[in-house]
């Protein structure tokens, strides 16, 4: 069953800015897009580093280990050495906190 | 009988008491023994805390995300009630697996980590032979322990995993087997673990003196496990100049559980020391296996078998060290992977400089029968002498159309087909071990899960 | 004879690269990397600022990144970069007309037969000396069909938009702490550009050369091979012995856009004082062919995986790759093909030579995505080791998601045989010779696949190890 868990306050993840957060089992990473906040799965589909090492430039996720890039809303592997897309979660804003579907 | 009553007054010792993995765990176990015993568990204590946890980083656990799939802080020891030696007593599950084994000349029944049950053929045992609890042996045979339990084969430092078994073993087998002795049927030892949530941590140690001969065939079952289990165990196998071992392990432990397994073999001069490790059960399975063949002319056959379905995930990492000349080895690991089950084969060669004239092979085949399985293969070479054979060879591949053709254009069904496919492809590895009742054994176990899988 | 002696004598006495011209640089930069040094080359190049940004970048990715531990020994490498010279300019400005190239420089390629290799086939030749490429030339014919064979640097000035689409997008810089560094430091190096349909029926050639002691080398290729165009790119690369080590770290990125056919040869035959190591990778397309020939004889040290990308549907990867180490070198080389459309195919095939205290690894991956359908690859790895001293070992990685798949991998280490070596003997050849032959039979499935020269070239360098073996 789908689940809405709250991982932060929106205030901690301000634009530009990425974060690791936890809901559940899962590592995700959390991006912020110009006061646009996007969810997916805090592993780079290459080797499974965290993301949320990483960088954000624009909407691409630059993941710092390897060079990777992926579109933060989709998903979408962008550049090499990434093949696969990462997993994205459904996000909503709730009294100032951060929820995403999992 | 004597051990087993030994083991229960062992168990009683700490039952109850002790909660988490923890160092007053090691304490406990350490309390009444032989201070030699208590200082290698705190001395393995202190090993363990010293090692962090392996991550993916490292190339060993590269596949294996360790600390994803074992939550050492929420394990426990174990704290059931020791069975009597009593097979009425026991579960219908455990002497269902036993009566189906042919002759043994001897026995060793583990339950929840303690041994309830060993007997051996009265002619062996006026030879000499030994098989007892490991408890036993503490105070039977303190040399033979002293100079080969968690020293030269497994000792703490080799993980972080094998430290925390050398710090909190409870129980285990101890064969030992004199000069020039030799078995004709296999030693029998069956595991039977129940306990969910738990932690089993026991050791095996094999020692074969010079020309001796012995089979030794250790099968850990249990039901599906509600909770996270751990069944750890360290394998100490030597075989003296010129003895011959059989060394077979079957695991097919229910779901929930983590099945860890170091093993270490020494061969010695002109010895054969054969293993077979069969991996069918089990969430998580992780083997390490090193042979160090170590006399001139030793040899040792590898042979490995998995078969995963579901969500299961196996982990074989092998090593074949040839520190002496003249000797061979030769390994094959043959998988089939349904559902979305993984495997990871990595093993090496490394031969020494000294080991000139060395036969090294490794094989490793996978066949991924669905979508969604996935297999990694990583056979390695390290050759520093020149006058060497040595190869390796790895594939990955699916079920074969043109097989399955020609047995369907005979009237078999395709799923049948298909059973027969995948069963004469893990076959061949059975086929080099003739072992009383093993392949028979494992052979059912397949078609048992080919049946009960997408391809029934 | 006895047997030591035999193998004693197949040393490497002679390095017929072992020459250096005594010229002055008008320009280098003080020894060792620093921010400094970084905007030092980019100012030097007159550089659009993204490509500061970009290096800057790098700098601080390459210092972030720890020297991997794995592959070859580098623990001396930190004390020979702060040695060496990461730019060094030879010349004021890149020459299109071989006599305008400085008199020192024109020399030393006359001696490695550059002029003549232009004059004879092929479609054209660069030069790169030190840090820049002093000469670079294109046939008329290709110019007028589109082609572009340009340094780098120029390619960047005259292609901006074709350059920024691809650069660093087939290498990131942070795929590898080498990479980084490249990308930080890079100069010189080849951009290549064959447009649709477009077949280049002769080789493109590149020759790399360090003069200066403690020199440092980076270049930095990009090439696109657009839709159904074909060609042949070759680099060739010498250095004279120094005492001290010299560096070199080039990234080579090629698209090979669909149904396109490249070829990428490199004989690598640096002096044996060089660290060499190389980021090279391919991304491949629909039904395009990319084929890797590495050819690995010199230096103290290589790294060097070339690399095919597989992403679209039929493309196909093939990397051969040789290898030989002498005494001291350790060649870290092989391939890496990654699967990630159907019906993608793959070879590696792999031959290594150890002699000495030399140590020949092959490291590879094969790797494929689910969804790759009918993906197949096969790999064969031979290793001969010629004597006691010597090492070999293999490490291929195989990753497998797709159920379709098919991957075979195979190695082999073994012996020079002691029942050929006396056969031929006995049929009146010295041991040298019977050596050389059957070093030779054991390569002969890639040298077949060289250039003319370069096969001539490496038969000639077998028969000088095989030299002198007797006495």
């Amino acid at each position: 069953m789908p689940d809405w868990v709250k991982v932060a306050s929106a205030g901690e993840c301000p634009p530009g800015r990425l974060l690791g957060v936890a809901a559940g089992f899962e590592r995700i990473v959390l991006a912020n897009v110009d006061g646009d906040i996007y969810a997916l799965l805090d592993r780079c589909s290459h080797q499974d580093f965290p993301l949320s090492d990483g960088e954000l430039v624009g909407d691409r996720l630059e993941c710092i280990y390897h060079g990777a890039k992926f579109d933060v809303c989709t998903g979408r592997a962008m550049q090499l050495p990434a093949i696969r897309p990462v997993k994205t979660f459904p996000v909503e804003i709730r009294d100032g906190d951060i929820y995403i579907e999992i | 009988m004597a051990e087993a009553v030994a083991n229960r007054t062992g168990r009683a010792r700490y039952a109850g008491k002790i909660e988490g993995l923890a160092r007053s765990a090691a304490e406990h176990l350490a309390q009444g023994e032989p201070d030699w015993l208590a200082a290698r568990r705190l001395h393995a204590w202190k090993v363990f805390e010293a090692t962090p946890m392996p991550t993916s980083q490292l190339e060993e656990w590269r596949y294996t995300e360790l600390g994803e799939r074992l939550h050492l802080d929420q394990l426990r020891l174990p704290s059931a009630e020791a069975l009597p030696d009593d097979p009425a007593s026991w579960p219908e599950m455990l002497r269902r697996t036993m009566s189906l084994d042919p002759e043994a000349s001897g026995h060793l029944v583990l339950v929840d980590g303690w041994v309830v049950h060993t007997d051996i053929n009265p002619s062996l045992a006026a030879r000499g032979v030994v098989l007892t609890s490991l408890r036993a042996a503490v105070d039977e045979h303190p040399e033979l322990l002293k100079e080969h339990l968690a020293t030269q084969a497994v000792p703490p430092e080799e993980g972080k995993l094998q430290a925390l078994n050398a710090a909190l073993w409870t129980d285990g087998v101890f064969l030992y087997v004199p000069k020039g002795v030799r078995l004709d049927a296999p030693v029998r030892v069956t595991r039977w673990i129940s306990e969910a949530g738990a932690a089993f941590f026991t050791r095996t140690l094999i020692v074969a003196e010079q020309t001796s001969q012995v089979s030794y065939v250790d099968e850990v079952l249990s039901e599906d496990l509600s909770e996270e289990t751990l069944s750890s165990t360290s394998v100490e196998v030597i075989a003296r100049d010129g003895a011959q071992v059989q060394y077979v392990a079957v695991q097919w432990l229910g779901r929930g559980a983590f099945y860890q397994s170091a093993q270490r073999t020494l061969a010695g001069r002109d010895s054969t020391l054969d293993t077979l490790n069969v991996s069918l059960g089990a969430s998580t399975t992780r083997v390490d296996l090193n042979a160090r063949l170590l006399g001139p002319g030793a040899n040792s056959n590898m042979l490995g078998l998995y078969f995963g379905d579901g969500d299961q995930h196996f982990d074989h990492n092998t090593s074949q060290d040839h520190l002496a000349p003249s000797a061979r080895s030769d390994l094959l690991y043959k998988g089939a992977l349904d559902g979305q089950s993984r495997s990871v084969f990595r093993g090496i060669i490394r031969v020494a400089k000294s080991a000139q004239q060395t036969d090294a092979y490794q094989t490793n085949r996978n066949m991924i029968l669905s979508e969604g399985a996935r297999a990694d293969s990583l056979p390695k070479l390290e050759i520093e002498a020149d006058d060497v054979k040595c190869s390796h060879g790895a594939t990955v591949g699916h079920l074969d159309e043109e097989s399955l053709f020609y047995l369907m254009s005979r009237g078999i069904s395709r799923s049948q087909a298909e059973r027969l496919v995948v069963l004469g492809f893990l076959g061949e590895v059975l086929m080099r071990l003739p072992l009383g009742g093993v392949a028979d054994k494992v052979t059912r176990a397949v078609a048992g899960k080919l049946r009960t899988g997408p391809h029934a | 004879m006895p047997k030591n002696e035999l193998i004693e004598g197949l040393d490497l006495d002679q390095y017929k690269y072992d020459f250096r011209s005594v010229d002055k640089p008008v320009f280098r930069t003080e020894p060792g990397l620093t921010e400094d040094v970084v905007r030092a080359i980019s100012a030097h190049k007159n550089e659009p600022q993204w490509m500061l940004e970009f290096r800057l970048k790098s700098y601080r990715t390459y210092l972030s990144k720890p020297m991997p531990t794995w592959g070859s020994d580098l623990t001396d490498l930190e004390n020979v970069l702060d040695k060496i010279y990461f730019y060094v300019r030879p010349q004021d400005k890149m020459k299109n007309n071989w006599e305008d190239v400085p008199d020192s420089i024109k020399n030393t390629f006359e001696k490695l037969g550059i002029p003549e290799a232009e004059q004879k086939i092929l479609a054209g030749v660069g030069a790169q000396y030190e840090s820049e490429m002093v000469y670079h030339s294109l046939k008329k014919e290709w110019d007028d069909k589109g082609v572009i064979f340009d340094s780098i640097e120029d390619g960047l000035k005259n292609h901006p938009e074709l350059f920024k689409k691809y650069f660093a997008t087939v290498v990131p810089a942070a795929d590898n702490k080498f990479a980084a560094m490249n990308s930080a430091v890079w100069s010189g190096g080849s951009f290549v550009y064959v447009p649709k349909g477009v077949h280049l029926d002769t080789p493109l050639q590149a020759y790399f050369r360090v003069n200066q002691e403690r020199m440092g080398q980076f270049e930095r290729t990009l090439i696109i091979i657009d839709e159904g165009a074909q060609a042949h790119y070759i680099e060739g690369c010498t250095a004279p012995v120094y005492s001290t080590e010299s560096f070199h770290s080039g990234v080579i990125e090629i698209v090979v856009a669909r149904d396109a056919r490249f070829r990428y040869t490199t004989i690598q035959n640096w002096s044996n004082n060089m660290y060499n190591l190389v980021t090279q990778r391919a991304v491949v397309n629909e039904n395009a062919t990319m084929e890797w020939l590495d050819g690995n004889l010199g230096s103290k040290t290589t790294m060097k995986y070339p690399s095919c990308y597989l992403v679209g549907e039929g493309a196909h990867g093939s990397i051969l790759s040789i290898a030989y180490a002498g005494d001291g070198q350790h060649q870290d080389t092989g391939g890496k093909v990654v699967h990630a459309a159907p019906n993608t195919t793959s070879s590696i095939i792999s031959k290594s030579i150890s002699k000495g205290t030399g140590r020949a690894s092959y490291r590879g991956l094969c790797k494929v995505y689910e969804g790759a359908t009918s993906a197949r690859s096969n790999v064969e790895c031979d290793a001969l080791l010629i004597n006691e001293t010597a090492r070999s070992d293999t490490y291929p990685y195989i990753e497998i998601e797709e159920q379709s798949a098919n991957v075979g991998h195979e190695a082999t280490v073994s012996k020079i045989g002691e029942e050929q070596l006396f056969y031929l003997m006995s049929r009146g050849m010295s041991q040298e010779e019977a050596m050389a032959l059957i070093v030779r039979g054991f390569i002969e499935p890639i040298a077949k696949q060289l250039p003319l020269e370069y096969a001539v070239e490496l038969n000639r360098l077998i028969e000088m190890e095989m030299e002198g073996s007797v006495g």
